[in-house]
């Protein structure tokens, strides 16, 4: 410990102030330094001083002063305790936890009676709008499904509209029953998300992340 | 002698809080370096005391009570001019001093004690209450609704102020003590 550090704890130390691990800590440095020592001692010196000074110095009210004072306050009635919300709780605790459970109370009942929101719509809902109505299923008679896989539950039927442009459109399968629902899974190979997709026959779709 | 008080017996206030009555003025008179502000203060907190009975906690030192009222009322009225003249008709006189001696006497007890003038007012309470009243720092701080470790820092700053300034204007003080 230097000089500077133990001047400032001297002030306390010189009545006993000082808690008694730092107090440890100057008493070696006091050990060792004549000056640190000498600064305690005029400390000392001055609070003994000050002390003697104030302890012969006591004032008195004057009698009749003293008399009159003590009628008036006869004259009055002692104050009832003054109601706080807080003292009818012998612990400050137990005033806290009370609190926290009103809050609670009234977060759940503010919760039933203000409706809720509408449900946040996916990201991909807000990036692709809903498609457009599908294309009206061809006429078996202007189409043709030759070149697609016959097991799928549906046909694909395909019409040409020009050299460079051909028109597909998906319709049930002739010796199948309709069905309502599609559904499709892509796997992403590089982290292997899944996004499952379920058409409905309107093309509104579902999806579905795993 | 609280309960008296609280079951409506006025009359037992006066000796509840005559033991006091000194300690409130001097200590009044001390904050306020003023003997007008210092009846006023006192007067104060023996009607507050009085009012808020009630409220006292029977576990604690009835004296700290009074001492942290009086604190509370000297803040609430604000510091005034220091004021010496009448103080030497309310000093209790001391029958085996000479006359003129204790004249002498009070007037450099007053200078003495005029180098509380230097502090801060939060300074000048926690002096007081440790250094001249003996009060520990725990009750210090709970008189003056602070903590120990703020209590610390006042006291060391004040002890540092007083000592500088006794040294200054009282240099033989420091020889003779010492």
């Amino acid at each position: 410990m230097n000089c500077f550090r133990a001047r400032k704890w001297i002030l306390l130390y010189a009545e006993a102030d000082l808690p008694a691990r730092r107090s440890q800590r100057l008493e070696a440095h006091l050990d060792k330094c004549a000056t640190c020592k000498k600064e305690i001692e005029e400390i000392r010196a001055a609070l003994a001083g000050i002390q003697t000074v104030a302890d012969q110095g006591t004032l008195d009210w004057p009698e009749a002063e003293w008399m009159v004072l003590m009628a008036r306050i006869k004259s009055e009635r002692p104050g009832p305790r003054p109601k706080s919300t807080l003292q009818a709780f012998p612990r400050k605790s137990w005033a806290y936890g009370l609190a926290l459970v009103l809050i609670l109370v009234a977060a759940v009942l503010i919760r039933k009676i203000v409706p809720s929101p509408p449900p946040i719509p996916l990201l991909a809902e807000i990036m692709m709008p809903t498609p457009a109505q599908p294309l009206r299923a061809l006429r078996t008679d202007e189409a043709t499904s030759a070149g697609y896989p016959q097991d799928l539950p549906f046909r694909v039927y395909e019409r040409r509209e020009g050299p460079d442009r051909v028109l597909l459109a998906a319709g049930p399968a002739l010796d199948k029953a309709a069905q309502d629902m599609m559904s499709m899974t892509l796997v992403s190979q590089e982290t292997g998300l899944k996004v499952h997709w379920t058409f409905n026959r309107n093309f509104d779709w579902e999806e579905k992340k795993k | 002698m609280v309960e008296l008080v609280l079951g409506g017996r006025t009359e037992a206030f006066e000796p509840l809080v005559t033991p006091y009555r000194k300690l409130l003025l001097t200590m009044a008179y001390r904050l306020s370096r003023n003997i007008e502000e210092a009846k006023e203060i006192s007067q104060e907190t023996l009607l507050r005391a009085f009012r808020y009975l009630g409220s006292f906690d029977k576990k604690r030192s009835f004296k700290n009570w009074l001492l942290q009222i009086e604190m509370n009322v000297w803040r609430s009225l604000g510091p005034k001019t220091p004021d010496e003249g009448t103080l030497r008709q309310m000093a209790v006189p001391d029958a085996a001093e000479n006359p003129e001696e204790s004249l002498a006497g009070k007037e450099a007890r007053e200078k003495l004690l005029s180098c509380l003038d230097g502090l801060s007012p939060r300074e000048r309470e926690v002096f007081l209450l440790r250094d001249i009243e003996g009060r520990s720092v725990k009750e210090t701080a709970e008189i003056l609704r602070t903590s120990a470790i703020s209590v610390r820092v006042h006291l060391s700053r004040a002890r540092d102020r007083v000592r500088e300034l006794v040294k200054e204007r009282y240099p033989g003080l420091m020889r003779t003590q010492g």
